[in-house]
């Protein structure tokens, strides 16, 4: 019997740059540019769902990781495994096509990376805010340069505006 | 003597043609050191109906506080649907940014007179979330009457809330007074600082409304 990760090797062939099966699952990393190719030919493995989308700042390297977790209802054999198809882009130019059109589940979930992070996704069939207003989504919280404004114990609260509203 | 008599003479004439300014004076009065106000205040604290708001987890020991154990149903008030038929609102837990917005929206829907009880750390001063980007404290938004302390507090906990706010509006006549002047001297009318529903470019008669 054929394992999944030569499946995934021989269906990928050249666009796999890293491919590692020691987190539990197995995580493949494609160039930026054969990202929707692969998760073609990662769908007609079998692999029908995604069951999250995720990004980390490496601020550092000025790169960007996004990362699909890949997974199968229908398939019995895949629906055992999960399968993370990650890709680096350019933290300046956050620019990454949008995988929405193949699987419809990260419609939702490219959303969140898109406030969270300020990711814009290409070809995304509605690129609104979920979870923020307009105003904390233009902060991109989850980045690691931005800062959180209280961080002590000593929390700043605005007592004008506090001691207006009592009256006892 | 004599002017006097001519007076009264005149306000039972203008009661019999229908003057609207004299009747509507005398009913005020008549509201005012009647009992009537006093039944207005006994009858509402009887009836403080909470909209469901649930916004976090505090809304699981609300589900108790109603239940049949703790049973808070028989201080006369009852989880209602709908903002239109509550005079109460019970903030529970949390409320992050898009969220203070709708509970504004169900503030200005409800009825007055209104009352509103923050429940749990997260709605006195942000509990765990205090240096959250995405969070306001539920005085920012309405007007609060009770804080409950915990996380979450007990249901009994919730149970004193409401009696505390029954003896509030009997002792202060919170409800009388309201309805007789239309608005609350005791607060100031609120108006959060931050757009939080993105409306302030918009115009907004904010001049009509009362807290």
């Amino acid at each position: 019997m054929i394992s999944l990760q030569d499946m995934i090797k021989e269906a990928l062939g050249n666009n796999i740059i890293k491919i590692e099966d020691n987190k539990g699952y197995i995580d493949v990393v494609v160039p930026l540019e054969k990202l929707k190719e692969s998760a073609i030919k990662v769908k007609q493995l079998g692999f029908d769902h995604v069951k999250s989308v995720t990004a980390v700042d490496y601020i550092q390297k000025k790169q960007f990781m996004v990362t699909y977790h890949i997974s199968s209802y229908l398939n019995e054999e895949l629906s055992r495994h999960v399968l993370g198809l990650s890709t680096f882009i350019d933290r300046d130019n956050p620019h990454i096509p949008s995988l929405a059109t193949i699987w419809t589940s990260a419609e939702f979930q490219e959303r969140e990376v898109y406030e969270f992070f300020g990711i814009i996704f290409d070809g995304h069939p509605d690129l609104r805010l979920l979870l923020l207003t307009p105003v904390v989504a233009a902060l991109k919280p989850l980045r690691k340069d931005f800062v959180v404004k209280e961080d002590s114990i000593n929390i700043e609260v605005d007592y004008a505006a506090y001691n207006a509203t009592k009256w006892w | 003597m004599g002017s006097d008599n001519k007076e009264k003479k005149e306000e039972r004439l203008n009661l019999l043609y229908g003057d609207l300014d004299t009747v509507a004076k005398m009913a005020k009065e008549s509201l005012i050191k009647g009992k009537i106000a006093k039944m207005v205040d006994w009858a509402t604290s009887f009836s403080l109906w909470p909209v469901h708001l649930m916004t976090s987890c505090c809304g699981c020991e609300i589900g108790a506080a109603w239940g049949p154990r703790f049973d808070n149903e028989r201080f006369g008030s009852l989880p209602w649907v709908s903002p239109r038929q509550t005079n109460l609102i019970i903030v529970e837990g949390t409320i992050t940014k898009k969220m203070a917005c709708t509970l504004r929206i169900v503030w200005e829907q409800m009825p007055y007179p209104k009352f509103a009880i923050a429940m749990g750390s997260c709605a006195l001063d942000g509990g765990i979330f205090y240096n959250s980007y995405n969070i306001v404290r539920p005085w920012q938004v309405i007007p609060i009457d009770i804080y409950i302390p915990g996380c979450p507090p007990r249901p009994e906990a919730v149970a004193r809330s409401i009696i505390e706010l029954q003896k509030m509006l009997k002792n202060k006549s919170l409800a009388s007074k309201w309805i007789l002047e239309s608005k609350r001297e005791d607060k100031k009318y609120i108006i959060p600082k931050e757009d939080l529903c993105g409306w302030r470019g918009e115009k907004v008669d904010l001049t009509t409304r009362y807290d």
